[in-house]
């Protein structure tokens, strides 16, 4: 499955957040998006995933207008996205099996043992099935991350969003959570779209790498071609500098 | 003069808002259902959690009714229609009236809190993102469960209030329990109850309408849930108001229509 922006603004009543966005993601690929905080990462991935309806431009999914897409059609197209929250948004009231059955309960005609054998599943793949019976609350920030990962893998999604899913975690579930992704993705053959303010895991896990500052997006390649890019404001970032480009304009 | 305007602008806005929300959740239930099951948990939440606090208002209505009809009737050596009158009064007006109100502050406040918890911890999106209809999974349940709770409630709110009334009358008139009880069906007629019936219904959509409409369109953190919640509070007290004030008017127009015809 394909995603497609073309010249894409979103505006929250006056404020503009995203302007004259135009990108193309391809089957199969891991596309990383990085940026300061506060530069519409997030609107950015919202947007693609038909959460967020631009002002303006257009949004294709597998070649198909996102916007003009009937009531009924459009929540098949959702059926095929799946997301991983920044704050991974579990159901608390749901036990983390049953956050997982959610989605195959609602949309799908799987009995109920069928839903169990493929909650168990996902919950191994992801490596907490002893968590199965807990409330999200009750499992730790790394283990939720891992929960909100199966979530989202349940209906086998042909895109799936991540939304910054190493976040608050330290080095080494981060890493886990990154191979994690990587292994998913390689099985089952999707496309993947993520935010991270991660370098290093951005280039772990990316076959390509934007920018999304000053409500554009510079489009940097591959990991490699990221390090040698010529844009200070990329540079800037990449490095961490507390000087540069994208600090000067706020005064620092 | 503009502040007058602004507000009067932003009353409107509130309605037309409310309204298309209305339309949103109508236009589910005919067209895209939700499961029983999610109906029937939310009347059984909704109705337990208001059991207790009904019947207790509804005894004190109850028993507030008699007190106040006692003094005239007694006037008019007429005490034996008291639970007739007490009870067609607390059926008309004063217990869906109280339903409401009792209601709005518990189910009303929990429903916005609990949609604009689930809409700033991003869990209405995450329905939305794995193939769900937020409206058809969480907005259709509660809206139906608070309506058919409504009836429930009110119910249990109309016995309680005879309770009262008797036990209110027997201890201050004097009144015999059985005379009590004799007369309510005299008194309460057709027009009484259809009265009654429809404001318990018009009370319950506007409720059920407001708070899941605040819930679901909080934003802005705790901050903006704590905003969802009393604006929920102050917006269905005004709302209920005005449409017990609408239904009475409504009411009298039709039963004038229908004794001149």
């Amino acid at each position: 499955m394909s995603l497609k922006l073309h010249e894409v603004e979103v505006a929250f009543d006056t404020q503009v957040i995203l302007k004259d966005i135009s990108l193309e993601v391809a089957r199969g690929e891991v596309f990383v998006l990085m940026g300061p905080s506060g530069h519409g990462k997030t609107t950015l991935l919202k947007t693609m995933a038909g959460l967020v309806t631009p002002r303006k431009g257009k949004v294709y999914i597998n070649e198909l207008d996102f916007a003009t897409l009937g009531g009924a059609e459009a929540f098949e197209v959702l059926k095929k996205l799946g997301m991983l929250f920044q704050k991974n948004a579990l159901f608390d009231s749901f036990t983390c099996g049953e956050n997982v059955a959610f989605p195959l309960r609602e949309t799908t005609d799987l009995s109920a043992s069928e839903i169990q054998s493929k909650v168990d599943l996902f919950l191994e793949a992801v490596g907490i099935s002893h968590a199965k019976h807990l409330f999200p609350d009750e499992i730790s920030g790394g283990m939720q991350k891992r929960l909100g990962i199966a979530r989202a893998l349940a209906l086998n999604p042909e895109i799936i969003f991540y939304d910054d899913p190493t976040a608050g975690l330290d080095p080494i579930t981060s890493r886990k959570i990154v191979d994690l992704i990587k292994d998913l993705q390689k099985k089952n053959g999707s496309t993947v779209i993520a935010i991270t303010n991660d370098v290093n895991r951005a280039y772990q896990m990316a076959t390509r790498i934007a920018l999304v500052v000053d409500q554009a997006i510079i489009i940097t390649g591959t990991p490699e071609q990221t390090k040698k890019h010529p844009d200070p404001r990329v540079q800037q970032f990449i490095r961490g500098d507390l000087k540069g480009p994208l600090t000067d304009n706020l005064g620092t | 003069m503009m502040r007058g305007l602004r507000g009067f602008i932003q009353i409107i806005d509130e309605i037309g808002k409310a309204l298309l929300f209305l339309s949103e959740i109508i236009k589910t239930l005919l067209f895209r259902p939700c499961r029983k099951s999610l109906v029937f948990e939310q009347i059984w939440h909704v109705t337990v959690e208001s059991f207790a606090t009904t019947a207790m208002a509804g005894f004190f209505v109850g028993a507030i009714m008699a007190v106040q009809f006692t003094v005239q009737m007694k006037e008019f050596g007429a005490l034996g229609y008291l639970g007739g009158l007490a009870t067609s009064g607390t059926f008309r007006e004063v217990g869906p009236l109280l339903i409401a109100f009792m209601l709005s502050g518990k189910i009303g406040a929990f429903t916005s809190a609990e949609l604009g918890t689930m809409r700033v911890t991003e869990q209405i999106d995450a329905i939305r993102c794995l193939g769900a209809d937020p409206m058809q999974e969480i907005i259709l349940p509660r809206f139906l469960g608070i309506i058919v709770s409504s009836f429930f409630l009110l119910f249990l709110g109309l016995l309680m209030s005879v309770f009262g009334g008797m036990f209110l009358g027997y201890s201050l008139a004097g009144v015999n329990p059985e005379e009590y009880v004799r007369h309510i069906p005299t008194i309460i007629t057709a027009p009484s109850i259809a009265t009654g019936l429809v404001k318990c219904f018009t009370f319950a959509v506007v409720l059920a309408t407001i708070c899941t409409q605040k819930g679901f369109y909080a934003v802005g953190g705790a901050k903006g849930v704590g905003k969802a919640v009393v604006s929920t509070a102050v917006t269905t007290m005004i709302a209920i108001v005005v449409m017990d004030w609408l239904t009475s008017f409504l009411g009298e127009v039709f039963l004038q229509m229908a004794i001149g015809s």
